[in-house]
């Protein structure tokens, strides 16, 4: 098949997403050529359409992911197709690692290490959340950081109505961090608590790249190409340097778009892939798979969802879809009791609307008929809920792999997730819950009970890592053996933690873009 | 970026909307009535039985248009789909419900001889409780139970998740950006 060949670009970025298009506002203000390929269509803030229903057509649209083990499911929920990716619908709950999360193995003698520690990544934290605008107070739990640049949210009445549970517990209950705006804030508007947050934030008070990186990255003279799928990194005869990409456009046709840097933002699992799809005769098993890492350590963590319903009135349709009040106590001791491990948080009250995944319905899916319609009336007045996040080990077993038996609509092989949860997790996950229980039973529910233990957020596969043989990059995304290949997302991530990944992944972009700045001369010839 | 919030189902009685839901529902009833050929996906035999199964978990999704809102999602690709399924298995959503409703028929023909939407509300509700618990005679694939939750979402959108949904249960809407249509 003919390719149609482009002009060469300085930087190529693969994905819009929050990590793609923070990347690509970063080094285009720097004085970059930069050009981003999304696989998807183009998104205005027109098509967040505040429905749970129409909310969907924001989600994962491309090849299919095969999972399998006991933590998978719903990676078509998670992730997002046309500019701005996930940013879409994300929920913008923006926590930092603790220190201890940089240290597992040293410290616990499991998991992994991160090549760096929590100071190495503190002034990118700090930077991220001003630049993405975060409002919250201080929480003696969270590490140590620059104030927050807006006040936090106030507290809604799902939460006061859970707030005594926690206190019963001798636990501490804070206002969340999030990244939505408390108050007008960088010239976006303040949150109205209207509660669409996963369907789109339109006006633009939750942080999202069609109103926050993408101008800049516009105005800075990025260029955008939608529909471009990219199926292959190519390397020079020596392997040793990326010099284009391959991707299929709207029409099928194949393109060839040479570029001095490439970096790699998409999700978690397609990071992985592209990396495995790129393989060569150099590079047999992959790029940056000298290791044999590639694909491996791939992480989630385990959610169980408490659900309520309170003799008060709630309000749950309010809010944010992320959550309002937050639980960091005790999230440091990783091992509360014998042959568990795992830190935990509690994101508590979030907006609830009567359907989809994360609705008041499905929240009891057993019911029907007038049950059902009469739980939904209790419920829209008096539900409440809060999610407990639990970490997972990073171990090899869990992975990504190419299914080279099944094929994609591109004719690629599938990708193919295996993850389990470890057992001492298992049972960290259901320490938590019973603590979830004992909160709402405290503040005398007239029902409380537990769904079942989900996965959320996607991490790994193209760990970092200071030993070339054990790891994919280095701390800045580089690709071991390719210095002009960088990967961007949280894919990078050596271990989880237990709190959501996004402020994590944005200041590990911020530092990488640095290093791109400051590595101008050596990167470009 | 929008600048102001849609008031409308905040300062609007709930009655007001409550007649015109009840209003729409019934016309729109009528009318589906008449358009009972014009399916693009599914059979009529499918659509009846769709909707009676839809109609035995959610009260009132055979009148909302749950038939129709999944045939017509079934119609278009994955991209422009509104169906929950897309979340968790897209690779052939169209054969997932067709092989559900083959399975529905088949296991009421087994159990009572007869089809699902001719049978009476206990033999019917036998059956959604066997799929619940995954306890079916003959009906394996696809999965029930998973059958059953997906089936449900759908009757729980068109039933609950619309406007006329929220103001049936008196949640206001309070939309950034209403949805132009229903479904």
């Amino acid at each position: 098949m003919t390719k149609i060949s482009h002009d060469k670009v300085e930087v190529v970025i693969i994905g819009s997403g929050i990590a793609g298009s923070t990347m690509a506002a970063e080094l285009g203000e720097a004085g970059f050529a930069v050009l981003v390929l999304e696989a998807g269509p183009e998104r205005q803030l027109s098509d967040m359409i505040s429905s749970q229903i129409w909310s969907r057509r924001l989600r994962w649209a491309g090849p299919e992911v095969r999972e399998s083990g006991d933590l998978v499911g719903a990676a078509n929920f998670a992730m997002g197709w046309g500019t701005g990716g996930a940013g879409l619908h994300w929920y913008a709950n923006w926590y930092r690692l603790h220190p201890d999360d940089f240290h597992v193995k040293s410290l616990y003698g499991r998991s992994l290490d991160w090549p760096i520690d929590y100071e190495d990544l503190r002034p990118w934290y700090d930077r991220a959340q001003f630049y993405f605008g975060v409002s919250g107070d201080e929480d003696t739990n969270a590490p140590p950081g620059e104030a927050y640049p807006m006040p936090a949210i106030s507290i809604s009445k799902q939460s006061q109505a859970i707030k005594p549970g926690f206190e019963a517990e001798g636990l501490k209950l804070t206002t969340n961090t999030l990244a939505v705006n408390s108050v007008p804030y960088d010239g976006r508007l303040g949150c109205l608590l209207d509660g669409w947050c996963d369907a789109g934030c339109p006006i633009g008070a939750l942080a999202n790249p069609l109103v926050l990186q993408w101008p800049r990255a516009r105005k800075a003279g990025v260029d955008l190409r939608h529909n471009a799928y990219v199926a292959r990194i190519e390397t020079d005869p020596a392997g040793s340097k990326a010099t284009a990409v391959l991707y299929v456009d709207e029409q099928g046709r194949e393109n060839l778009q040479p570029a001095e840097i490439v970096i790699s933002a998409c999700h978690t699992i397609w990071n992985t892939r592209l990396l495995m799809l790129s393989a060569s005769d150099k590079h047999p098993n992959g790029l940056g798979n000298g290791s044999k890492t590639l694909g491996r350590y791939f992480t989630s963590h385990a959610l169980t969802t408490i659900h309520g319903l309170f003799s008060q009135e709630t309000e749950p349709h309010l809010g944010v879809s992320g959550a309002n009040t937050l639980c960091l106590d005790g999230y440091d001791d990783k091992q509360p009791a014998k042959d568990t491990f795992g830190s935990r948080a509690w994101l508590v009250g979030q907006a609830a609307k009567p359907n989809d995944l994360l609705g008041i319905a499905l929240a009891k899916p057993e019911l029907r008929g007038e049950a059902l319609d009469a739980y939904l009336r209790q419920a829209s007045l008096h539900y409440g809920n809060m999610t407990v996040l639990c970490e997972e080990d990073s171990i090899p077993e869990n992975r990504v792999t190419l299914d080279p038996s099944k094929k994609d609509r591109y004719g690629l092989p599938q990708a193919h997730v295996q993850n389990s949860l470890p057992q001492a997790n298992a049972s960290r996950s259901d320490l938590a819950r019973a603590e979830g229980l004992r909160i709402f039973n405290a503040v005398g529910v007239t029902d409380a009970w537990a769904g079942p233990r989900n996965p959320m957020h996607m991490m790994g596969g193209t760990i970092m890592g200071d030993d070339a043989s054990a790891s994919v990059t280095n701390s800045y995304g580089q690709v071991h053996e390719i210095d002009n290949l960088f990967v961007a997302g949280a894919s990078l991530f050596p271990t989880p933690g237990a709190i959501n990944p996004t402020a994590t992944l944005a200041a590990l972009v911020f530092r990488t873009a640095d290093y791109i700045r400051t590595h101008r001369s050596e990167l470009l010839p | 970026m929008m600048g102001r919030r849609r008031f409308l189902t905040r300062v609007i009685p709930t009655t007001f909307w409550a007649n015109i839901v009840m209003r729409s529902l019934s016309i729109n009833a009528e009318a589906k009535t008449v358009e009972n050929t014009s399916y693009k996906v599914l059979t009529a035999a499918e659509v009846e039985t769709l909707a009676a199964w839809c109609a035995a978990i959610v009260s009132g999704a055979d009148q909302a248009g749950v038939a129709r809102f999944v045939d017509e999602n079934l119609a278009g690709d994955q991209a422009t789909s509104l169906l929950l399924l897309r979340y968790l298995d897209a690779s052939d959503m169209a054969g997932f419900y067709r092989n559900g409703i083959l399975g529905i028929e088949k296991e009421c023909m087994h159990r009572f001889g007869l089809s699902f939407a001719r049978a009476d509300a206990g033999k019917q509700l036998e059956l959604v409780e066997a799929a619940i618990a995954s306890k079916m005679q003959v009906w394996t694939d696809p999965d029930p139970s998973f059958f059953y939750f997906i089936s449900r979402s759908d009757a729980v959108d068109v039933v609950y998740g619309t406007q006329a949904g929220f103001a049936d249960l008196n949640i206001p809407y309070l939309a950034h950006i209403p949805p132009p249509r229903p479904w």
